[in-house]
């Protein structure tokens, strides 16, 4: 019986293995791709059938595309915004969802309603009013202009306020009868609780303002305040495109956000132990 | 959940908003239709110090110094010849006037930009514009004509489907900057080995195509552009596209160019660009012996291990090209500026900073006397791809501007790839695409 | 106002401004926009009110495609996706040393940007030397030309979608599981209870929340898809425009056509469509369980 047991075990943990890594291998190879193609000749990227690796890499093609646009400067730019945005986006993503899962007020089912609402519209209709918002703001060319408008999102709210409910509400009311102050016990309490998924939302919402390519366009004019995906058209025209030299320009641009990445979890996740405050 | 509710009260409130921004507003503004641009902006002689300005060609002018914005597209090198020309012109001229180039992305994105500035009324002093972007906003754009009248030097000597091209609105509305056309790029290795010669005619296509196909069972012509193809065919074939009221080649040499290209398609003499993208991509890996493309897409073709040759496109009882690339236009509001950005663009035009530019770009001179300077001779003799496009230069047209000319670009393509991955005959051809253009109106 | 409403709102208010002058503003403007006749954004102008724009609408082929393709979409994106990224968040979950490298491989493809997963998957579609054809045929399966037929377009826009959103799902689950008791598993253990068991008793119970989450962002993401299409086949809606979604429409209106009305009033009709597919998906699943 426990043989027979074993046995299974066995063969359920080589499965699981080979789901994941067969998984992995397809979840991953766009991204090897797009490294190999960095490092090819243009003809090597048309050639039939392709090669998975260059003959000898064109470690050239990152040379070429990093001067055909300031890109430390642009890289500053997206650090600026990606990081004001975050945090903007943290702090008003926690209190609100706090507010809709704890606090109650009259109007609150009906004021989430609309948050989740304004999902629902294509934002591509927006854009034009922004903009000339933006520009009655005389915002124009400023970092404002990029952060701002994002530090708020309805997408968020609704995730964090989903896990905040998960949290039981005897957890609050203990923390009432001792007094604690509402904004302490979500600080105390409801944040390092929820670790994971704060994390998951500021990860989340890196990636998006770091790739936020047609907003920072418009809002821009100048080459100080451009930002990397910006930089990413320099090799696109209207007969063609260098596809090696957008390759390399997007692994220049996915790089830092895969450092952060791995940063951010270690230091973060690995904090969180996972019965500590739950017991 | 109050869901429903909710989108009943935005709605609720939207039609109350909606009533006093109807108060708010004054009456209906003039319809899109209408293309007659307002007098608001005014002929720079008019301005000011009407009786000084009145021959300004020959006198000192008065501009202070200033800045010019100039929003482009140029990427990559097309972007550092442009860089290279502004900062002369910044350090020479004698006004002070500076010029700063802002790049704004790829045609499209230039495209939503201004459409986005017109509607908030930031737009730049100069931009590069097809002319089907501007009709939203063609009243804000400033009419040149009394400027290229008194002071630019010989607007004949433009090439002059150019010139038609940056007045079809009735009145000059732009000058041509970065100009090319279709050409016809072919395997120059393959069609020597071959036998065969570069197709002149129809016909001459066709012959191609058939030894091709039975050489080699690949395609022998590609278009990059579906819509630019039937355009340049009906032309070819002396029967005209389409206008303001319709299609017009709904005729018996509407039906005999359709007859031309369902037969390239059905045979597999043609074929359709697909995941590929471009054609330059197919051409590099020789799947097929020649294609019509743009002549700036040159250099995205890799001619390892053949030749690459350039010819004008083939043609049937006419020759016709299509010309594509920006012009410039101005906006500027305030008159120095006006002068100011005038200066510039006579500099940019000028014979000597045109022969540099089409010579560091591969885009066409704009005017006949760039094409006959030594310098642009020299490179026309290295370079095949510009020597064709000077070959055709007399038959280029464009493609007329007015309110349904969008719609009809963007259907026509997908019209196109349907009736070829249906084998359609020519009637069908002709009756499909007829109706396709006509539903656009 | 009482003290303890003015507290809720006091915390709501940063995301209130924000959505007010950037979301709601011009979301009013925008439904206005659908009920006026030829409206110019650049001088305002228009010829009438009422439903002129809906009529154009709703008499226009492509509209009708749009609507049918991205109902197709949102059948077949939304639910793979989320079962394949529940599977995979429990099995690197049940991981213990391998977690960490697994997380990250799957995360992956969510931060490379648009414009280059575009290239790589017209690559990996190919259909003489793609990665797709060729797993395909070492099932003998002949080699199917992706992105050169109409017919094919859409499965291979469906498939790219559920290989894009599953990283992003596969996140919020692994948070998710993050926060299921231990002790449930524990003695789920004592127990000796089958994992399957374990699983749909347990684990997905736990994580409804969540799922109830990816399923109605995932819907919503999906009705409006516009990126992928559009990386995908480099700028136009497939072969002969087959793939055309409702916001590709919509886009097209308002950037190439320049008829804002019609564009608007799309966006007025994806928006209705949202709200009530919406409201049902919220009584079916999560919201019914908690009252």
């Amino acid at each position: 019986m426990s043989q027979k047991r074993k046995v299974g075990n066995v063969i359920a943990t080589i499965l699981k293995y080979a789901v994941l890594i067969f998984g992995a291998i397809f979840t991953i190879l766009p991204f090897v791709w797009m490294i190999s193609s960095s490092l090819k000749t243009p003809s090597e990227l048309v050639q039939i059938p392709p090669s998975l690796f260059p003959e000898t890499p064109q470690w050239v093609n990152y040379q070429e595309a990093w001067k055909a646009a300031p890109f430390a400067r642009y890289f500053v730019n997206t650090l600026i915004v990606t990081l004001c945005t975050t945090c903007g986006v943290l702090v008003t993503t926690v209190l609100s969802a706090f507010a809709f899962s704890r606090l109650n007020f009259p109007g609150k089912k009906t004021v989430f309603s609309l948050f989740l609402a304004t999902l629902m519209i294509p934002g591509e209709m927006l854009i034009i009013t922004n903009y000339e918002t933006i520009i009655n703001l005389h915002w124009i060319d400023s970092y404002k202009a990029m952060i701002i408008p994002w530090i708020s999102s309805a997408f968020y709210i609704y995730l964090l306020t989903r896990f905040f409910m998960q949290v039981p509400e005897s957890l609050y009311l203990a923390a009432k009868v001792d007094k604690c102050s509402d904004f302490k016990y979500m600080i105390k309490i409801m944040v390092p609780m929820n670790k994971q998924a704060i994390f998951s939302i500021a990860i989340l919402n890196i990636i998006s303002s770091w790739n936020a390519f047609l907003w920072p366009l418009l809002v821009t004019n100048s080459q100080e305040m451009r930002v990397l995906s910006n930089g990413l058209v320099r090799f696109q025209t209207e007969a063609g495109s260098s596809t090696e030299l957008i390759m390399a320009a997007s692994c220049m641009l996915v790089m830092p956000i895969i450092i952060i990445y791995l940063f951010l979890r270690k230091y973060i996740i690995e904090g969180v132990t996972r019965s500590g405050l739950k017991g | 959940m109050k869901l429903k509710k909710i989108g009943a009260s935005i709605l609720a409130m939207a039609m109350a908003t909606s009533m006093l921004a109807g108060c708010g507003q004054s009456a209906p503004a003039e319809t899109a239709a209408d293309t007659q641009p307002a007098e608001q902006t005014e002929a720079p002689a008019a301005e000011a110090s009407a009786t000084e300005e009145a021959a300004p060609a020959e006198e000192a002018k008065n501009i202070e110094a200033t800045e010019v914005t100039f929003w482009h597209a140029m990427n990559g090198n097309l972007e550092s010849v442009l860089t290279e020309i502004t900062d002369e012109f910044n350090n020479s001229n004698e006004y002070g006037i500076k010029v700063t180039l802002v790049n704004q992305g790829a045609y499209g994105d230039l495209q939503t930009k201004l459409q986005a500035s017109a509607a908030a009324d930031a737009l730049p002093d100069l931009a590069q514009a097809y002319n089907n972007w501007l009709t939203p906003y063609l009243d804000k754009i400033v009419k040149l004509d009394d400027f290229v009248a008194n002071d630019f030097d010989n607007w004949d000597d433009v090439v002059e489907a150019y010139r038609d091209e940056c007045s079809e609105f009735g009145f000059i509305h732009a000058v041509p900057y970065n100009k090319s056309t279709y050409v016809l790029f072919y395997n120059k290795t393959m069609l020597d080995e071959l036998g065969l010669s570069v197709p002149e005619t129809w016909a001459d296509v066709q012959a191609d195509a058939k030894a091709v196909m039975d050489a080699k069972n690949i395609a022998f012509i590609g278009y990059d552009d579906l819509a630019g193809v039937v355009e340049a065919s009906l032309h070819q074939n002396g029967a005209n596209y389409v206008d303001a009221s319709g299609a017009l080649f709904n005729d018996e040499k509407g039906l005999e160019t359709f007859t031309y290209l369902s037969d390239l398609y059905n045979n597999g003499y043609a074929r359709l660009v697909g995941e590929d993208g471009y054609f330059s991509n197919v051409i590099s890996n020789q799947q097929i012996a020649s294609y019509v493309g743009s002549s700036a897409g040159v250099s995205y073709i890799k001619a390892e291990g053949w030749e690459l040759g350039v010819a004008p496109l083939p043609g049937n009882v006419n020759k016709a090209a299509n010309m594509a690339g920006t012009n410039i236009v101005m906006f500027a509001q305030d008159s120095n500026k006006q002068l100011a950005a005038w200066e510039y663009l006579k500099y940019i035009t000028s014979t000597e900073a045109m022969t540099k530019w089409a010579v560091g770009t591969g885009y066409l001179p704009i005017r006949q006397s760039a094409y006959e300077t030594a310098e642009y001779k020299a490179y026309m003799e290295e370079n095949v791809c510009a020597a064709a496009c000077y070959e055709q230069a007399k038959d280029f047209f464009f493609s007329p501007t007015f309110e349904a000319s969008n719609d009809i670009r963007s259907t026509v393509p997908s019209t196109v790839e349907q009736l070829v991955y249906d084998k359609a005959d020519a009637q069908t051809w002709l009756d499909t695409i007829v109706e396709a253009v006509n539903a656009q109106y | 106002m009482d003290k303890k409403s003015f507290k809720g709102y006091l915390y709501l208010l940063p995301s209130i401004i924000i959505m007010l002058a950037f979301t709601i503003y011009p979301l009013i403007r925008a439904i206005i926009m659908s009920f006026l006749g030829d409206y110019s954004i650049i001088n305002h102008g228009y010829t009438s009110i009422g439903f002129e724009n809906y009529k154009a609408l709703f008499a226009d082929p492509d509209f009708a495609l749009s609507l049918r393709n991205t109902t197709i979409y949102v059948i077949c994106v939304v639910p793979a996706s989320i079962i394949l990224s529940l599977i995979i968040a429990v099995l690197i979950n049940s991981c213990t040393k391998t977690k960490a490298f697994f997380q990250t491989v799957y995360f992956l493809p969510y931060v490379t940007s648009v414009i280059a997963i575009g290239i790589v998957w017209r690559w990996m579609f190919n259909s003489n030397y793609g990665l797709i054809n060729y797993f395909l045929g070492l099932f003998g399966i002949d080699p199917i030309p992706w992105l050169n037929r109409p017919e094919y377009a859409m499965p291979a826009l469906i498939i790219f979608a559920i290989w894009k959103s599953m990283a992003f799902n596969i996140l919020i689950f692994l948070a998710g599981l993050q926060t299921i008791p231990e002790d449930l598993y524990r003695a789920a253990r004592i127990d000796s209870t089958p994992k399957l068991r374990v699983f749909t008793r347990i684990t997905v119970p736990q994580l409804a929340p969540m799922i109830v989450y990816s399923s109605v962002i995932g819907m919503i993401g999906a009705f409006k898809v516009y990126n992928e299409v559009f990386s995908l086949f480099q700028g136009k809606a497939g072969p002969a425009n087959k793939a055309m979604t409702i916001v590709y429409f919509i886009y097209d209106k308002f950037y190439n056509s320049y008829k804002y009305g019609v564009a608007a009033a799309g966006s007025v009709v994806l928006f209705i469509i949202i709200l009530v597919m919406t409201q049902i998906q919220l009584r079916v699943t999560g919201e019914k369980k908690k009252k």
